[in-house]
């Protein structure tokens, strides 16, 4: 049965030899011959009547051959070497369409798929479309909040959600037994992951008697505390594990792919048990995340609405000058998540479209130059009988293996691209990290590829009509020369769009490298402390422990200065408060409006002197106040000019938390100015700043702080022995260690990842739209060789002829770089939120990047028009 | 002798389908064959023979056997399978379908 099954197999497909068929036919033929003379004809009438009444045995051997089932694979594999062989007589056109491919596919698949993580991603909760984030914006914090004293307000009487749910934020914990391990634990309300629509892997959710004061200590873990801490046991719910000093059961396991609405880290969840009595009084309450879902049929416009007399009430309760600056948000989730990469994400996409576009165009011009110089070929072909049906084939044959060609390498590209991207990716970029090349994309971008072939094959192996192809250019091909130029002047207008775009980003990185910070980062180093809750409970406790390591590192080898301060310029987190907040003894508070923000630190006397920051006024600390009851603090010369125009500073006493209890507001003494220095990030705008004292008190002290220590030695070993101070006092405690220009060059991580990615696929254009262009003049070279050879023979002279390519060559270059400087200009305003001290209409930047243009498209003309005005006028004219 | 008529599409395949119903033959004995029959009416091209033979056994509803002929020569020999015996009672029943429904127009019409 099988080995029948194979002979048959192997019969369909070989065909049967050669000499079965010609034995079968002689025999016919024999037999034919024997009734002729049967019938009483000669020997050779018979033989002659025989092979008449046949046909040609040619003919039939051929057709019998055609008969077989694996003909079509043999015809393809016959398209198939002519094709390879076809490309290898042309391995420049074959290597540019594949390279063009390549680019094309490879870029816009890689940044599909991170783009898709990012815009497109299904979050990891239950219908998550139809989740909002809810809450208030205000100038001190952009994103969205909540606060307690009008939260549950919003719980009992909000109508548009089906639930409201809310967290309070994660803090660092400690996991308090063998093998002791910090975590990160996120507070959440009883109803938090029903709302979300999660539910656990293992055991259950919270319940509404464990999210209350003095409730039973409860936690969920994360898969992946599971995963590493209990080797994924299935025991491990209704285990106790001590979270900070506390006995804490384990009730159930997240999902694998959960994570918090603000995508923060957190291997804990525990209830947050707020005293819902004490915070409906409290003003003005815990700060929380709220997030809800939405009813059906209830949009988030309509949510908006229906919310907003809950907002008024909130308004109520804000201080009457915050009112004016406090607004309402309701987002979807996703957008809460991506607020920041939104804009970016988008100019990506736009990007590469921008590149797949050029290298379409690209493709498209350079197999129709190839079509119309093949035209003559396919003419012969045809006149000598070859089947249309085979020529398109062909054709198709050809383009579909080049298109699989440029689709592989696209593939491997793609995969690099993204390692590229992922490698080069700043932190806070979500998801980045985790873009993976989608094999839906893959597919996706392999199946236009194919589009592509098929259509160009199609395009270039339509065969015109026989006789006309056969004589001379036909009008087929003047539209071809004109769909061409288009094209190309399409190209030099969309790279025009990208260059200026890379330009327009990369003087931005510039200004932002360039500017100066008000302070000198060399030879600083870090370290970043935050103490445990469990082993340092008290203020008295943290400052015995820095005090301790200040003595202990001061005057180790190499430190110059040495200051504690609980945050740093030039970026990143700080203190911040409203500058309402701020009051001056005996004038009366800022009547209206917030005043912005104002960003504080508070800092050991030598603070100034490490980060070499300029004490413009005054003395700054002394070592005398450090052991002082004074309170005494140094403003930045910006806050000094705004709170004391035109007056002295120094010795005037002003409150800084104006509003609070008396004994949360002393008096502070102004000692001194000191120079501005940059605290918004690198491009954001500054705040005015003020300085507090860390004196030797309780109260000065909290659980983290940053050393900051200027070195003459290696960083290096300025590293390990901080390290091992550090160790020394508490081998327990976490320290991150870093150069100051370290921490600086991080902010402009992610800026630097724009200006290269903009200026990655800038580039990129710009070496397509040279290709497409040097193609398309190579080609009117070879079209025109008979006409410049005549020239040259009726007496041009090379500077003619080379004057002539040029001229051509400018018809496309021009109109390119004015179209492309009028979408240029239009589009580059979708950048202005991204660059730092330029217009988006910089004159300077558009100027270079036109010149920088029409130079390297002027220089791909030159190759061609130099070669034109080589032609032998006596091989020209001999030219078919 | 009425001039001989050109097969209509697909009819040698039936008419190949039904002389070998009788007996296996080779490739001239069905050409001789369906010539005598159809007393002349039918000159099958005989190159158009072998093609249409080849198509059928790739179909699979004839196969074919080396074996000596009447004349102790080898030949090759056709004869019908059990998907060819099947096929062609249905192009059977088709033809009639169509020969009826063309009667039926020339006969009304």
């Amino acid at each position: 049965m099988l080995t029948e099954f194979l002979s048959r197999l192997r019969f369909l497909i070989a065909g049967q030899s050669r000499d079965e068929v010609d034995e079968e036919v002689r025999f016919h033929l024999e037999r034919q011959i024997e009734a002729n003379i049967r019938s009483g004809m000669s020997m050779e009438e018979a033989q002659r009547q025989a092979g008449i009444a046949f046909g040609g045995v040619e003919r039939t051997r051929e057709q019998c051959r055609e008969m077989r089932p694996g003909y079509w694979l043999e015809t393809l594999l016959q398209d198939f070497r002519y094709a390879l062989r076809s490309f290898w007589r042309n391995p420049t056109f074959s290597l540019t369409i594949v390279l063009t491919l390549m680019l094309g596919i490879g870029s816009t698949t890689a940044v599909f798929s991170v783009v898709d993580r990012i815009l497109f991603r299904s979050l990891p909760y239950g219908d998550s479309e139809r989740l909002v984030s809810v809450g208030l914006i205000a100038p001190i914090e952009p994103q969205e909040f909540m606060l307690g004293g009008s939260y549950y307000e919003w719980q009992d009487n909000q109508k548009p959600f089906v639930a409201l749910t809310s967290e309070i934020g994660t803090e660092p914990c400690d996991l308090t037994e063998n093998n002791p391990a910090r975590l990160d634990c996120a507070r959440v309300e009883g109803n938090f992951l029903s709302a979300l629509g999660v539910s656990p892997v293992l055991g259950r959710n919270f319940t509404a008697n464990e999210d209350r004061p003095n409730g039973p200590r409860v936690a969920l873990i994360s898969y992946g505390l599971w995963l590493s801490r209990f080797r994924l046991d299935p025991g491990v719910v209704g285990k106790l594990i001590r979270v900070d000093g506390h006995a804490t059961e384990i009730v159930g396991v997240l999902p694998k792919d959960f994570e918090m609405p603000r995508l923060q880290a957190a291997d804990l969840l525990l209830p947050q048990a707020l005293d819902v009595a004490a915070q409906r009084r409290a003003d003005p309450g815990h700060p929380m995340w709220a997030y809800a879902r939405l009813k059906p049929g209830v949009s988030i416009e309509m949510a908006k609405a229906e919310l907003q007399p809950l907002f008024e009430y909130s308004l109520q309760l804000a201080p009457a000058p915050f009112r004016k600056e406090v607004h309402l948000q309701v987002r979807s989730l996703r957008d809460r998540q991506v607020h920041d990469v939104r804009l970016a994400a988008w100019i990506l996409l736009g990007l590469v479209m921008a590149v797949l576009l050029i290298a379409c165009a690209n493709v498209t011009s350079l197999l129709l130059a190839r079509g119309a110089s093949h035209e003559r070929e396919l003419g012969v072909r045809l006149a000598l009988g070859a089947s249309r049906m085979r020529l398109v084939r062909q054709a198709l044959t050809e383009s579909f293996t080049l298109s699989v060609a440029g689709g592989v390498a696209g593939c491997l590209f793609a995969i690099l691209l993204l390692r590229l991207f992922i490698a080069m990716a700043p932190d806070g970029m979500p998801f980045l990290s985790k873009a993976r090349i989608d094999p839906r994309i893959l597919v996706f971008a392999f199946a236009t590829s194919l589009l592509c072939a098929v259509f160009f094959g199609l395009l270039s192996g339509m065969p015109k009509v026989g006789a006309e192809a056969l004589t001379s250019r036909t009008r087929a091909t003047m539209r071809h020369a004109i769909l061409r130029r288009w094209l190309v002047i399409a190209q030099i207008a969309v790279s025009m769009c990208l260059l200026a775009g890379g330009a327009l980003l990369a003087h931005s990185f510039w200004n932002l490298e360039k500017q100066s910070f008000g302070m000198t980062a060399e030879n600083v180093v870090t370290a970043a402390i935050s103490l445990g809750q469990t082993s340092y409970p008290t203020g008295e406790s943290q400052m015995a422990f820095f005090q301790r390591l200040e003595r202990n590192l001061r005057y180790g080898p190499g430190i110059a200065t040495f200051a504690i301060s609980d945050s740093l310029p030039p970026g990143g987190y700080h203190r911040d408060q409203v500058y309402a907040s701020l009051r001056v003894e005996g004038r009366p508070a800022l009547s209206s409006g917030t005043g912005g923000t104002v960003a504080s630190r508070r800092v050991t006397p030598e603070y100034f002197q490490a980060l070499q920051i300029p004490i413009v006024q005054g003395q700054g600390f002394t070592d005398e106040e450090v052991t002082s009851n004074d309170h005494v603090v140094v403003l930045s010369r910006s806050l000094a000019e705004r709170l004391f125009p035109g007056q002295n500073p120094l010795g005037q006493h002003l409150h800084l938390h104006n509003g609070a209890a008396a004994e949360a507001d002393p008096i502070y003494t102004v000692v001194g100015v000191a120079a501005d220095v940059k605290n918004g990030g690198l491009a954001e705008g500054d705040e005015p700043e003020y300085y507090g004292l860390r004196r030797q008190q309780a109260q000065d002290w909290d659980r983290s702080a940053v050393l900051i220590l200027k070195t003459t030695m290696p960083p290096a070993v300025t590293e390990a022995w901080i390290r091992s101070q550090v160790a020394s006092l508490d081998p327990t405690v976490p320290v991150e260690i870093k150069t100051l220009s370290e921490r600086v060059g991080k902010l402009a991580d992610r800026p630097r990842f724009e200006m290269l990615l903009v200026g990655f696929f800038a580039l990129t254009g710009l070496v397509l739209a040279v290709i497409g262009l040097y193609g398309v003049i190579s080609f009117f070279v070879v079209q025109r060789t008979q006409e410049i050879g005549m020239r040259m023979a009726v007496g041009a002279s090379r500077a003619d002829i080379l004057r002539l390519v040029m001229a051509n060559a400018l018809r496309l270059i021009v109109p390119g770089v004015f179209l492309g400087v009028a979408l240029a200009l239009g589009l580059s305003r979708l950048l202005s939120s991204l660059l730092f001290n330029i217009s988006a209409h910089d004159p300077v930047t558009f100027a270079g990047v036109t010149g920088l243009l029409i130079l390297v498209a002027l220089l791909a003309t030159l190759i061609p028009g130099s070669s034109a005005a080589r032609v032998n006028p006596m091989i020209a004219l001999r030219h078919d | 002798m009425p001039q001989p008529t050109d097969l209509l599409q697909g009819t040698l395949d039936l008419l190949i389908l039904r002389t070998l119903v009788l007996e296996p033959m080779h490739g001239w004995g069905i050409a001789l064959r369906i010539q005598q029959v159809s007393q002349d009416v039918f000159q099958i091209g005989q190159g158009s023979l072998y093609p249409a033979l080849h198509r059928l056994e790739y179909k699979g509803w004839i196969q074919a056997d080396w074996k000596a002929s009447e004349n102790n020569r080898k030949a090759k020999y056709y004869s019908l399978t059990r998907t060819g015996k099947k096929q062609l009672e249905a192009e059977i029943e088709s033809w009639d379908r169509l020969a009826g429904a063309v009667a039926l127009v020339l006969e009304q019409g």
